[in-house]
């Protein structure tokens, strides 16, 4: 058999594109955007910190247009946001300006301004709730009300409050080293290749981007073993961060006076980790680095392992894969595994073709 | 009024205060507009709390108009897809840039504004603490 070169195949693949769209319609039932927006929380959370594109409304959308596939639906936010004009930067975000919804320490249990739950699954029974297929909205509008009504009763203060980072009363007992402010303008990897060694603002650019799955996995085999970083959660907040953006160059007006946009909501980690030094008397002494994760919206999960990788990436002596930067970094992002991945998928048959050729020579010679 | 603080506030009150501003305004000026509602990105730069670097956490969708009132430009740029909203911030952009007498009429129609946010923003906070731990410490 010789080698076989093809095309072809327009009339099935116009064939195939109408049967997917049959089968996302044939049960005639819509999914409005809304309700994904209202009720899939997490799912459209993920996929705008996979994508990188935090739009609330066309993640909701691609989640809709992918029938629920996350790799399908960041594919189709990458791929959107591509068309779209960079209009700004943002001033620098500070996370101390967050509004806190949650906040949470594994360290200590009396952190200034208190421990706060919020909204998490975290003490729920993970068992079905089958009265969940009898949900009526009239009912639900009931519990709503009458949480609202026993909300009504708690009294506030008239001014909004703002927490302090645990890890800073740390620093200020001289626990924790203190770092000036570094101002050095980061590398975007979504204008430039990303390089190695990466920078440390690639990193956790890449990083924040991951793949949760990808992310936790590999925080995970930390954890176990394929890793030298066993960390405690100094704090985790989920809340919203103002925005700003300065005006453009070349209208003439007050660059002090930026223009504020809105708020995204993020998760946030810091992790102490013990790391064993040695002192000027050449003392074995422990001491505590900090891991740091984020991510666009609530996923506590990919945040924490985020804040393992970045701590084994500040590390790369070690031998371990999680500490190489190649191999976290060029793995993680949803878009290129899912792409190579499915590129097998796809005619490799000269290739093919040409492997299996040697493979019938080398027995044809085992046999003469 | 400082842009920060108004921005601040339009973008934030969830009644329809920048419609009203600029739809009052417009009973007496007209605009002329450079660039229509468009939707676009911002790159939201990130201070980390480790090394006390910065990096870049991603993107965010924006709206963003520009217009002209009196010679003097104004923008309104928002979040989302918000085209209305991002044209009525250019106007009333454009009107603080121009110096208009209508904006001093608005002071106060923005502090209340204002007020009635941090007001919502505490009440919230506070329901939120409704979630704060009381640890008890178990003593043998």
């Amino acid at each position: 058999m010789g080698y076989v070169a093809v095309k072809g195949g327009t009339k099935a693949i116009e064939a195939s594109i109408k049967r997917l769209t049959y089968e996302r319609l044939k049960e005639s039932e819509i999914i409005e955007v809304k309700t994904i927006m209202a009720t899939m929380r997490s799912l459209v959370d993920q996929v705008m910190s996979e994508s990188s594109l935090y739009s609330p409304f066309l993640a909701a959308l691609s989640i809709k247009q992918a029938e629920g596939s996350m790799e399908e639906a960041v594919f189709i936010m990458r791929a959107h946001r591509s068309t779209l004009p960079r209009l700004y930067y943002s001033q620098t975000v500070e996370s101390e300006s967050m509004f806190v919804e949650r906040r949470i320490s594994a360290s200590f249990k009396d952190i200034p301004g208190g421990q706060l739950l919020g909204a998490t699954t975290d003490y729920t029974h993970r068992l079905l709730d089958f009265s969940l297929l009898d949900e009526r909205v009239k009912q639900n509008e009931e519990w709503v009300k009458a949480y609202e009504l026993e909300l009504a009763n708690i009294k506030a203060t008239d001014k909004v409050s703002y927490f302090p980072k645990v890890v800073e009363y740390l620093r200020k007992e001289g626990l924790f080293d203190t770092y000036e402010a570094d101002d050095t303008k980061p590398v975007d990897i979504t204008k430039e290749n990303l390089p190695f060694p990466a920078p440390r603002s690639a990193r956790l650019q890449v990083l924040t981007r991951g793949q949760t799955g990808a992310v936790t996995a590999l925080g995970y085999a930390s954890l176990r073993g394929y890793g030298q970083v066993h960390p405690t959660v100094g704090e985790v907040r989920v809340g919203a961060l103002p925005v700003y953006v300065d005006q453009p160059n070349g209208t003439g007006q007050n660059h002090e006076d930026p223009y504020y946009i809105g708020e995204i909501k993020v998760s946030e980690v810091e992790s102490f980790v013990p790391v064993s030094t040695k002192n000027q008397k050449n003392e074995a002494e422990l001491e505590f680095e900090i891991g740091y994760g984020v991510c666009y919206g609530q996923n506590e999960t990919k945040a924490i392992a985020m804040s393992i990788l970045d701590q084994c990436l500040e590390h790369p002596e070690s031998n371990f894969p999680t500490h190489d930067e190649e191999f976290v970094l060029l793995h993680i992002d949803s878009v290129e595994s899912t792409g190579f991945i499915s590129h097998l998928k796809l005619p490799h048959y000269v290739t093919f073709q040409s492997k299996l050729d040697s493979v019938r020579e080398v027995k044809k010679e085992g046999k003469e | 009024m400082k842009r920060r603080r108004r921005t601040e506030i339009l973008i934030q009150d969830d009644t329809t205060l920048a419609k009203q501003l600029a739809e009052g305004l417009l009973q007496n000026y007209t605009y002329r507009e450079i660039v229509a509602p468009h939707y676009g990105l911002t790159m939201v730069k990130m201070r980390e709390s480790a090394k006390n670097s910065l990096f870049y956490i991603g993107e965010v969708l924006v709206t963003e108009a520009k217009v002209e009132i009196n010679q003097h430009v104004g923008i309104g740029v928002v979040q989302g897809m918000e085209d209305e909203l991002a044209l009525q911030l250019a106007i009333i952009d454009a009107a603080y840039n121009a110096n208009l007498p209508q904006t001093k009429e608005w002071h106060d129609l923005l502090l209340q504004a204002e007020a009635e946010i941090t007001m919502k923003k505490a009440k919230k906070q506070a329901e939120l603490f409704e979630t704060k731990v009381n640890f008890e410490t178990m003593d043998n």
